[in-house]
């Protein structure tokens, strides 16, 4: 098989590989490349132009990429290089089937198909304790994606990614929202589509959709960046006439805070911010993690050398190509992060929480300081509180205050 | 009734010998019921226990030496632990935990092996198929 069809030719040009000056930027800034890996997004790029008939090279470097968008971001010419990977690993599994290599077996991956059935009936919500406020049907929801089944899968490095959704749903509450937590939400399908799964993908959309639209859904707050990504940037493109709102529940934070009233009870502690792709370079959400952090008094925030628009990604996306090169990437990033001397390392995505607890359990040479992995949202739920003097916008109609009216 | 797929796995040791003597008995077996040997159940992780849900298996059971009877360690144990864990992920996938069961055997149970594997086709059968059961046959991967 060599790889010039019409359909390869079309991702080339509409992902603007033919602007590749070949300066390499793309592959100097690659962490898989940095850590020793034979891949190279410049070398790729080269030979999906000039020689297509090189398939063992061209199929094997599509399922190495990370789809962190270091590269993107550093490319001067604009390749939109993590869609040209979206596309092909699309294309070459239409062709060659789904050869990329699944971490775990592809266990994450077979949940995420089996949810496609449109007959099952989950039991997903026994995670809800009762001080937690959900509502079943309503105009506003929150996704809480596949953290109960993360929790479980990887119970042996005792990851807490549930806490992730708890905690947002307490902070819902305190802000008097009661959002809809549905008891048959599907995987958002993030990691399908990334693995060139794009029927199944498709299929998760419509279940999800049809599911918010059985529940009068109009607004879906997410807390995962990755959900964000799928829901609000593809699932459109699969669903017509997708009329649902999708929020980030970082900005709907900032928003409610620079409201004023609110504030933060203090907590003495330095902690650095790992950016996760989606959200960061994903989402432009650099800074407003960073606002809400430096709202809580007493809070350092300190960065990693390689923070912002050139964070290292935690090693791992969509769980496939986990190898010994992601743990070297990993164990960089950790090193990184001690060299802060913060002693947490604060994220926003559960897979982030999930790849960093995981190297953290990885023996290393000599003594570590000790480093933990919280969530952003569970340090903002912990400390935030009423400001003095200002009672709760309990039904003033403030923010989410309609929206809590009603439920 | 529904037609359904049964998936035993068994170790290479203890339960395949109580096989091997059953299908030398001449004991009948469910005739859903496929088997798959490994050499250990140390070998079956979660994922393979989900993949047999994801294509089309309506039940899996485990077939294990015991404990102390495994020729390599700990692999008994590991099948305990994976078997928790997927356990709970069936329950909220809506699967349902008792479609997947665990057995032990000693080499000279044949009886006991089909006789269990019978009840296990029995209970299958009455909870009818698997709800994630793929609507049309999947592609192996």
């Amino acid at each position: 098989m060599k790889l010039d069809s019409p359909e390869i030719k079309r991702i080339i040009k509409e992902r603007s590989l033919y602007m590749c000056l070949e300066c390499g930027k793309c592959s100097a800034s690659c962490p898989r490349l940095l850590t020793g890996k034979e891949y190279s997004p410049r070398l790729l790029a080269h030979k999906l132009i000039a020689e297509p008939g090189d398939l063992a090279y061209i199929q094997n470097a599509v399922w190495e990429c990370l789809t962190c968008g270091l590269c993107e971001e550093r490319c001067p010419s604009g390749v939109q290089f993590s869609q040209a990977i979206l596309d092909l690993r699309a294309e070459l599994s239409k062709a060659l089937g789904l050869t990329g290599f699944r971490a775990h077996d592809g266990a994450v991956h077979s949940w995420m198909r089996i949810m496609t059935s449109p007959r099952l009936e989950q039991n997903r919500l026994d995670w809800l304790t009762p001080e937690l406020k959900v509502a079943t049907d309503g105009p506003v929801a929150f996704f809480t994606g596949c953290v109960p089944y993360f929790d479980v899968f990887f119970s042996n490095i005792g990851v807490d990614t549930l806490s992730l959704s708890s905690d947002a749903i307490r902070l819902l509450n305190f802000l008097d929202i009661e959002p809809v937590v549905l008891g048959n939400e599907r995987c958002c399908g993030h990691d399908l589509l990334w693995t060139g799964d794009r029927d199944n993908f498709a299929a998760l959309c419509r279940l999800n959709y049809q599911e918010f639209k059985d529940h009068g859904v109009e607004e879906v707050i997410t807390n995962c960046p990755e959900c964000y990504q799928a829901l609000g940037t593809y699932m459109p493109q699969v669903i017509e006439g997708f009329d649902l709102k999708v929020t980030l529940l970082i900005d709907l934070l900032e928003r409610e805070v620079n409201k004023g009233g609110l504030s933060f009870r203090p907590l003495e502690q330095k902690v650095t911010y790992q950016d996760p792709c989606r959200l960061g370079r994903g989402a432009g959400r650099y800074e407003e993690p960073r606002n809400l952090l430096k709202r809580v008094p007493g809070l350092e925030l300190v960065e990693m050398a390689n923070n912002r628009h050139s964070a290292i990604c935690c090693g791992n996306s969509s769980f496939i190509n986990c190898d010994a090169f992601s743990k070297r990437i990993q164990a960089a990033r950790l090193d990184q992060a001690r060299d802060t001397g913060a002693e947490t390392l604060v994220t926003a995505c559960p897979k982030c929480m999930i790849h960093t607890s995981c190297a953290l359990r990885d023996p290393a040479p000599g003594p570590q300081a000790p480093l933990k992995v919280r969530g952003l949202v569970s340090i903002l739920a912990e400390q935030i509180e009423w400001a003095q003097d200002e009672t709760p916008r309990r039904k003033s109609g403030a923010g989410g205050g309609s929206r809590g009216d009603k439920i | 009734m529904a037609r359904v797929n049964i998936l035993g796995i068994a170790c290479n040791w203890s339960p395949w010998c109580c096989y091997n003597a059953a299908g030398q008995a001449g004991l009948e077996l469910p005739s859903n019921f496929k088997i798959m040997r490994v050499m250990c159940i140390g070998r079956i992780n979660q994922a393979l226990i989900l993949r047999a849900f994801e294509h089309g298996a309506d039940g899996v059971i485990l077939l294990e030496c015991e404990d102390s009877d495994c020729r390599y360690g700990p692999g008994p144990e590991l099948g305990h632990s994976n078997v928790a864990r997927v356990r709970r992920l069936l329950h909220y996938l809506g699967i349902g935990q008792k479609r997947l069961k665990e057995m032990t055997f000693q080499a000279d149970q044949k009886q006991e092996l089909v006789d269990a594997l019978w009840e296990f086709a029995g209970r299958i059968e009455k909870m009818g198929p698997n709800p994630g059961k793929p609507g049309r046959e999947r592609k192996a991967s």
